[in-house]
């Protein structure tokens, strides 16, 4: 086992840049608030792989979504299960985004010369509102349907471009079919792509300016 | 203590158990994606014929109801259904509720099924005529081969 990691590193060559990161001494004054943005990060792995798993029997489709939904919960080995880590997961994603980002801002980590990285983290927890927001759709229930009808209303209150905001939110006038396939296209591939651009300029400009320790 | 010699260090130890964790860990979750991702019903259903009493026993006018037992899954289910007979018609209906699947009755001083949840009533001809049910009443197929009754069911 061992010589295979050496092989494939002897080959990919990615423990060398990194030691000098991973067997750094850490800054005075860090305490355990700073593990904030470690757990954030693996409610996003697990969000990932339950997702990953949950997009095997999920259909985005007018008649088939809540159907499927039922499915996942009853028939499928473990669906319920899934579903509701990927639910639980969701939500202590936000818990633990917000908590990282009041620790940041506590321990004045915004200022300059790491303001590029606090502009990054804030995009990050503006994609994960996106993420539950279209995510909140997908079970296709009553709940669902009458949060994002008031949630997409919400748009229209924008001065000028509201109502073509809301329209293009919606994929029409009302809430449809298409709202349902947009929301879960932006929920499966959107953001989950730039999600992991975004967590790897973070964790780039994390290496390249080292923690802030201390008040 | 400084006689105490050990051939493992603290490091590599912890190392070791560390790996351990996360080796019993991916096992784990590889077990639980197998279980979800393999599909728990493999083969499309198909009609089954089932016997549910000989020619004779069927209702010379009016509703009966029957219970039959088949196989599904390696376990025995018992169905309940009603066989109807108006005039010269023969009907089989389910007796699963068309709103939430809940079993209905049939009450014969009112004369219609009865929904015990929430108040959904079919006529005799299995048409809602109260309460939430969007549709009708299931009809399930009929067969009689030499003087016995066999029920269809999609299993």
């Amino acid at each position: 086992m061992r010589k295979f990691f050496e092989w494939l590193d002897g080959n990919f060559g990615i423990k060398k840049p990194h030691r000098r990161f991973l067997y750094r001494s850490i800054s005075e004054g860090v305490n355990y608030f700073f593990c904030l943005g470690g757990i954030a990060f693996t409610l996003f792995i697990m969000l990932f792989a339950s997702g990953l798993m949950l997009a095997i029997y999920y259909v985005p489709s007018e008649n088939e979504a809540f159907a499927s939904i039922l499915r996942i919960n009853n028939e499928v080995r473990f669906g319920w299960f899934i579903r509701s880590f990927h639910k639980w997961s969701a939500n202590l994603f936000i818990v633990a985004i917000i908590l990282h980002t009041i620790r940041v801002f506590f321990y004045k980590a915004y200022r300059h010369p790491r303001e590029l990285n606090w502009i990054a983290g804030s995009l990050i927890l503006i994609l994960a509102f996106i993420s539950g927001f279209t995510g909140y759709l997908l079970p296709w229930d009553q709940k669902a349907y009458w949060a994002t009808e008031v949630g997409t209303s919400m748009a229209r209150t924008v001065p000028l471009l509201g109502p073509f905001l809301c329209d293009f939110l919606r994929g029409g006038e009302d809430i449809t079919g298409a709202t349902l396939v947009r929301f879960y296209a932006i929920h499966v591939l959107y953001i989950p792509l730039f999600m992991c651009l975004l967590l790897w300029a973070h964790f780039h400009l994390v290496k390249q300016q080292g923690v802030k320790g201390g008040l | 203590m400084s006689e105490i010699t050990s051939k493992i260090d603290r490091r590599s130890f912890l190392q070791k158990i560390c790996y351990l964790f996360s080796f019993f860990g991916l096992c784990i979750a590889a077990g639980v994606y197998l279980l979800f991702a393999f599909p728990s019903r493999i083969r499309e259903k198909q009609d089954l014929y089932v016997y549910a009493c000989d020619e004779a026993e069927l209702p010379v006018q009016g509703v009966r109801q029957y219970h039959v037992d088949y196989p599904l899954g390696g376990k025995t289910v018992t169905k309940k259904f009603f066989i109807v007979k108006t005039g010269k018609k023969l009907l089989v209906f389910s007796s699963v509720c068309t709103h939430l699947g809940c079993l209905i009755n049939w009450q014969r001083t009112e004369n219609r099924f009865m929904c015990p949840c929430h108040g959904g009533q079919y006529d005799i001809q299995g048409n809602v005529v109260a309460g939430p049910p969007p549709a009708p009443l299931n009809r399930l197929p009929l067969k009689i081969e030499r003087q016995k009754v066999y029920i269809g069911l999609r299993v």
